[in-house]
């Protein structure tokens, strides 16, 4: 039964690098820009998720603040940071992400502490159920549905709605915005605005299973999105889903094989490097890197 | 000199090679390169082998500058397949790697490290002496560099690899040497870096230290050799004179990588440069 | 003696578009060659072929008897190629005699090593120098690239390609988007860059200019060859006549 357990953690975390990662792949698709900083904002809605939920001892609620505070910090991100940067070359924006992500990373430090904070309650993460033997907590359940509930949504969104339609279409093509009536600039901040909120809830979810929120919480976490949007042919959403689930169910399987030489998480770094070695353009888009 | 004195100056000198030579591939080369910290580790750890097994100050140079260059040269072959900034994650994907390497292996001490390693005999002094004089070569060299052929070669590559090739300049020897080069004197500053602690853990060569160079590099002003080496030595006294920047030191880097790249994609150099025409204008 | 540059039954496709499909023809030295076509014709696609740009599904390419189809691009500007790019790009943070010095100084860039080794550049200044004088762009030597109109962009680009010393040079639409005035400086400096005996192939939409300086017209359609001779007598072919008129020849302003 180890093995399903394996393929239970594997998936569970997929879905969480899936939340994460697709802002990262949309930004990247619409402005050619590596958003690093995308995990500040992926840590910014854990420590909103625990605060507020600490504070009012309702963790539904620190999910709702997590989901409106990220995106507004979201969408000054592209207003101060990358907007202005935009004429430059594209590692420049990337540098200022990074440094962005470091400042963001100490200032948690020096307002929340190093040790971080947990929940003062948090029951439901560590209810465990057993089906035939195969051990799921709730969390894992929790982390599975809201990705099948979110990503659906997102698929209605971008399907059935005016805007949506314009959306995807202008983050495939970015030039076409204009001839679907819409204004190049909303799409920027709405898909900044979406990407943030995605990750908010990715970071909430991985607070809970800590039952912790640190400093360093979504630094490894932003390397490994970079690695599935690039896996997954950066700026395509489905190849994204995809990669996300395939990385979680390698990490799961993998730590089998090579823990013994290697951290968990550099396996994310070394499957980077080499994919991009061997297909900078990715796996499943045909877009160039 | 006090013992506090002299381990500054020591320190300065060692981040004034490696901001220099990141700025050879980052600022010259144009190849951003965000995992320079693994180099200067793999200079460090290269060099503290060989002082264990051997003993010869001589051979740890050599071993470290070899063990740094063949690791550039290997993420130089990188810089040929992928877009700038893809390279900018790979190298940021080749520093973690090192790290969750070198943890994981008991040969190179874990991460416990490696500690007990035999002294120069040169002293403090003497050790602090030998690191300034290869920080002026280091300083010589770019200079000397950015004035060849090499260096007007490089500023091409930088600008644009396609437009280089029709003048009929081999981007990826270029970018190869840049990463050959610029690596092998971080890996000098490895050994330097032995010779000075005596004591090494993987933990002084991770991705966050190789953004402190970047800033360094971008602080002073990618592509300035005088430039980077005020920053270098600035942002290295930085915390020890003012309390706070020690304490809250990510939150300042960081902050002024961002403000720098924002405001002033020049840095220090460009910035003394419009000061001076402007002045030279008025 | 052997042909500048000779193609065999080169072919390229992207995705469903057959770009090029299947060109041959042989070039001889100091001739004056016009590539022609409709818009979308691989005209630009068979220029990158030619110089190392993208990488044919098949065929060939010789540079003066030797087969260069493995090679890059910079090696074979080191074997006797320059080419002029349809988009300008001069390294715009460089002054103009910068980028033509650069060029000038091939011999120097040779290998990293060997760039290393030297620092002098007064002989490659010197060569730019006249160099630019050439194609009209004297007095403005001290500016960066950046900054210049267009007009005078598409000169520097001239004058990067001779700094290389070329036996054959390759101009995608040195003439597209300059005025009057422009185009007929321009002219006059590919005329010159003829008159010292290199070997010119033009790609260029303004027929009147083509009609007038080449003496061969290779012309392109649906990335084959449909006509190859005299101008005027490739211009009078009812088939070149067909495709020209069904492809729009009027549409001058292409990307
Ligand atoms: N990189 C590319 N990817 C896909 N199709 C291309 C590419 N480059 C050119 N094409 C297509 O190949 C054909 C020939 O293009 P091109 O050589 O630019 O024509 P010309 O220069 O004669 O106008 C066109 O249909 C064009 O759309
Ligand atoms: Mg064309």
């Amino acid at each position: 039964m180890y093995y399903f357990d394996l393929a239970v953690t594997g998936i569970s975390f997929g879905c969480m690098y899936a939340m994460m990662s697709v802002g990262l792949t949309l930004v990247y698709g619409l402005l050619r820009i590596l958003h690093v900083a995308h995990a500040a904002v992926f840590a910014l809605g854990a420590y909103v998720t625990v605060l507020v939920a600490n504070a009012t001892g309702s963790i539904a609620l620190g999910f709702l603040a997590a989901v409106i505070v990220t995106p507004l910090f979201g969408m000054a991100i592209y207003r101060l940071l990358y907007e202005p940067l935009l004429k430059y070359r594209p590692d420049v924006p990337m540098i200022a992400s990074v440094g962005l992500l470091v400042l963001m990373q100490d200032a948690f430090r020096i307002v929340f502490g190093e040790q971080g904070i947990t929940f003062q309650r948090n029951a439901f993460a560590f209810k465990t159920f057993n089906f035939a033997g195969v051990t799921v907590s709730a969390l894992q359940i929790a982390m599975v549905v809201t990705a099948l509930v979110v990503f659906t949504g997102l698929h209605l969104f971008t399907t059935r709605t005016r805007i949506g339609i314009g959306w995807r279409a202008t983050v495939s093509k970015p030039q076409i915005a204009a001839s679907f009536g819409i204004d190049p600039i909303k799409v920027r901040y709405l898909n900044f605005a979406v990407g943030s909120v995605l990750a908010a809830i990715a970071g909430g979810l991985v607070a809970e299973m800590n039952n912790l929120v640190d400093p360093g919480i979504g630094f490894v976490v932003s390397y490994k999105a970079l690695a599935i949007i690039v896996l997954g042919g950066l700026g395509s959403v489905r190849g994204t889903l995809i990669a996300s689930l395939v990385l979680g169910l390698v990490e799961a399987y993998g730590t089998i094989f090579i823990g013994s030489w290697l951290d968990r998480d550099a396996i994310a770094f070394l499957a980077l490097i080499v994919l991009l070695m061997i297909r900078p353009q990715g796996f499943t888009g045909a877009r160039a890197a | 000199m006090s013992a506090y004195e002299i381990s500054i100056i020591s320190i300065i000198g060692i981040n004034v090679i490696l901001a220099v030579s990141l700025n050879m591939i980052s600022g010259f080369c144009g190849q951003i390169s965000l995992g320079h910290g693994a180099f200067f580790g793999a200079g460090a750890y290269a060099a503290a082998l060989t002082m264990v097994g051997s003993g010869s100050v001589p051979l740890a140079i050599m071993a470290a500058l070899l063990t740094g260059s063949l690791l550039g040269l290997a993420v130089g072959f990188a810089s040929l397949r992928v877009r700038t900034d893809f390279l900018a994650v790979t190298t940021i994907g080749v520093n973690f790697l090192f790290v969750g390497f070198v943890r994981k292996q008991a040969w190179l001490g874990g991460e416990m490290g490696i500690s007990g390693i035999p002294a120069t005999g040169f002293g403090p002094v003497g050790n602090m002496t030998m690191i300034l004089l290869f920080a002026a070569a280091t300083i010589a060299l770019s200079l000397y560099i950015s004035r060849s052929w090499m260096g007007f070669a490089f500023r091409a590559v930088g600008e644009d690899e396609g437009a280089a090739a029709t003048l009929g300049i081999n981007s990826g020897a270029y970018k190869l040497a840049a990463f050959g080069i610029g690596t092998a004197l971080a890996g000098l500053a490895g050994c330097l870096y032995t010779f000075f602690t005596q004591f090494i853990t993987v933990d002084a060569f991770d991705f966050i230290f190789s953004v402190m160079l970047m800033a360094m590099v971008v602080i002073g002003g990618i592509g300035s050799t005088w430039g980077v080496v005020v920053a270098a030595v600035g942002l290295t006294l930085l915390p020890e004179a003012i309390r706070f920047v020690n304490d809250y030191r990510l939150l300042v880097f960081g902050g002024l990588l961002v403000l720098v790249i924002r405001l002033a994609p020049g840095g220090l150099t460009g910035m003394v440069q419009r000061a001076f025409l402007a002045v030279r204008r008025s | 003696m052997s042909a500048a540059l000779k193609l065999d039954d080169v072919a390229i496709r992207f995705g469903g578009v057959q770009a090029v499909g299947g060109v041959s023809f042989s070039i001889k030295e100091g001739d004056f060659v016009g590539l022609i076509g409709p818009n979308g014709a691989g005209k630009t696609t068979l220029i990158k072929i030619i110089a190392g740009l993208l990488r044919p599904d098949k065929g060939s390419v010789q540079l003066s008897g030797v087969d260069v189809t493995a090679d890059g691009t910079a090696a074979r500007v080191r074997r006797g190629l320059a080419l002029t790019h349809q988009i300008v790009r001069p390294f715009r943070e460089m002054t103009v005699l910068d980028n033509v010095a650069l060029g000038a100084g091939y011999r120097r860039t040779s290998s990293p090593f060997r760039a290393l080794m030297h620092l002098d550049r007064r002989l490659e200044y010197e060569r730019a120098a006249e160099i630019i004088a050439q194609v009209g762009l004297a007095g403005t030597e001290k500016k960066l690239a950046g900054s210049l109109p267009l007009g005078q962009m598409k000169r520097l680009e001239v004058a990067r390609a001779l700094a290389v010393e070329p036996c054959v040079i390759l101009l995608d639409e040195p003439l597209a988007g300059l005025n009057h005035a422009e185009a007929s400086k321009q002219v006059e400096a590919i005329a010159a860059v003829h008159a010292k005996g290199i070997t010119v192939v033009l790609v260029e939409h303004n027929l009147e200019e083509v009609m007038r300086i080449c003496r061969r017209l290779i012309v392109l359609n649906n990335g084959l060859v449909i006509g190859d001779g005299e101008p005027r007598e490739v211009m009078a072919d009812p088939d070149v006549h067909e495709a020209y008129v069904g492809g729009g020849m009027a549409s001058h302003a292409e990307a």
